[in-house]
């Protein structure tokens, strides 16, 4: 894996040892957000309405997983790690950053990712709940509510959509900000590495043991709400 | 370099996206290749689509009420009254060369036009449905109101099996 982008440059341009600053899995949900979300909006916007269900439930299953992965995954993945005070933000903003803090979010960058993850929580949440059972498709869970909450919850899930297109464009711009002051932070992001830096050894082996706890955490809370929240006893 | 390039690539194909996304936006409908229909035909499009969203409020309004312990019936009787006028439209506004294979935006199938007998006996069930529901209502039951109010729904379901274009696959 370490440089797998790299592997055609000259190993003493690049350094030998890249640093690994995100995890696979971590990886792989980022870019299946980047995957999914164009998705669910076409498919919304054509109609093909028992699509936009499946893919908000796999969705649904990712942000799950991210979330838990927020609490079990490597240092950068962790949320304890990347959600700082606002004293910390405003350093940051300020210019000032902290040479040994400089892999993962930026305390800045932290704020930005809870918001989306919540944003995309938010959009999935109203969404299992959304439809009209007499007009059309529904979400898993829209039995669970009446018809006219229903109804409001719908309306919102369609604006909020504007919300989640607005925060994607402030990502957006932030990374083409950060690429022409000449910090890449797509590569490392697709690759999982970014060239060494001095005193810092990047993240650690993958822990796969709680990998597997929170994916099947994660699957098994989509397939719970996919089915309609039944009880569990 | 590589590492510029793939980004460089990357971020490219992102604002790609977005402006993909954006200009499927404004042209409304060429995923689909919709025809972008005359005044004329829009008008109509816009006038059947109105009266049906109508009748979707007024019965979603008037289930809001009957899950409440102690429903409004006038109100329910009104709404009931409203689908009653709408559903007397229904059959006036599909003119020949208005469906989804003419190449429009609508889930009007050609069924439509290839039964039309059919088609106004379903437009019919549906006055027949809601005539009823307004007397019922009237009468203040709410479990004979709701029972009314599920039968009139089987109009609506009864006609969308047959003649609307199916959207959950």
């Amino acid at each position: 894996m370490n440089g797998s982008l790299g592997e055609g440059a000259t190993p003493t341009a690049m350094g030998p040892t890249d640093t690994r600053v995100w995890d696979p899995l971590l990886r792989i949900s980022h870019w299946s957000f980047a995957l999914l979300i164009p998705l669910m909006w076409w498919t919304a916007e054509n109609s093909k309405w028992a699509w936009h269900k499946r893919i908000g439930l796999v969705l649904l299953g990712v942000l799950v997983f991210r979330l838990l992965w927020g609490f079990l995954g490597p240092e950068t993945a962790r949320f304890s790690s990347f959600v700082k005070g606002p004293s910390e933000v405003i350093a940051y903003l300020r210019g000032k950053s902290a040479p040994a803090s400089e892999i993962g979010h930026s305390p800045i960058g932290g704020w930005s990712t809870a918001v989306l993850i919540g944003a995309m929580l938010a959009q999935v949440s109203m969404g299992v709940f959304a439809g009209d059972p007499f007009d059309g498709m529904t979400g898993p869970l829209n039995p669970l509510v009446g018809v006219l909450t229903a109804d409001t919850i719908t309306e919102l899930h369609e604006t909020f959509f504007w919300v989640i297109a607005g925060l994607i464009g402030l990502h957006l711009s932030a990374i083409i900000f950060y690429a022409v002051r000449g910090n890449d932070l797509v590569s490392p992001m697709v690759s999982g590495d970014r060239p060494p830096i001095e005193g810092v050894t990047g993240i650690g082996p993958m822990p796969w043991g709680r990998a597997l706890l929170a994916i099947g955490l994660a699957a098994g809370f989509a397939l719970w709400v996919a089915n309609g929240a039944p009880p569990l006893t | 370099m590589l590492r510029t390039l793939s980004t460089r690539f990357l971020i490219a194909a992102a604002l790609a996206g977005v402006l993909a996304a954006c200009s499927g936006e404004g042209g409304a409908d060429t995923a689909s290749d919709a025809a972008a229909p005359s005044a004329e035909v829009a008008a109509v499009l816009k006038a059947r689509e109105d009266n049906f969203e109508g009748i979707g409020d007024a019965f979603k309004a008037m289930r809001g009420e009957l899950e409440k312990d102690t429903p409004d019936f006038a109100l329910i009787a009104a709404k009931a009254s409203d689908i009653n006028t709408r559903a007397g439209k229904i059959e006036g506004h599909f003119p020949a060369g208005t469906s989804v294979d003419d190449g429009y935006k609508t889930e009007a199938l050609p069924s439509i036009w290839q039964k039309p007998d059919a088609f106004k006996a379903a437009a019919q069930k549906l006055v027949d449905e809601s005539g009823k529901l307004v007397t019922v209502a009237g009468e203040g039951d709410k479990a004979a109101t709701g029972a009314q109010a599920m039968a009139m729904g089987g109009a609506c379901k009864g006609c969308h099996d047959q003649f609307r274009l199916d959207d959950k696959k």
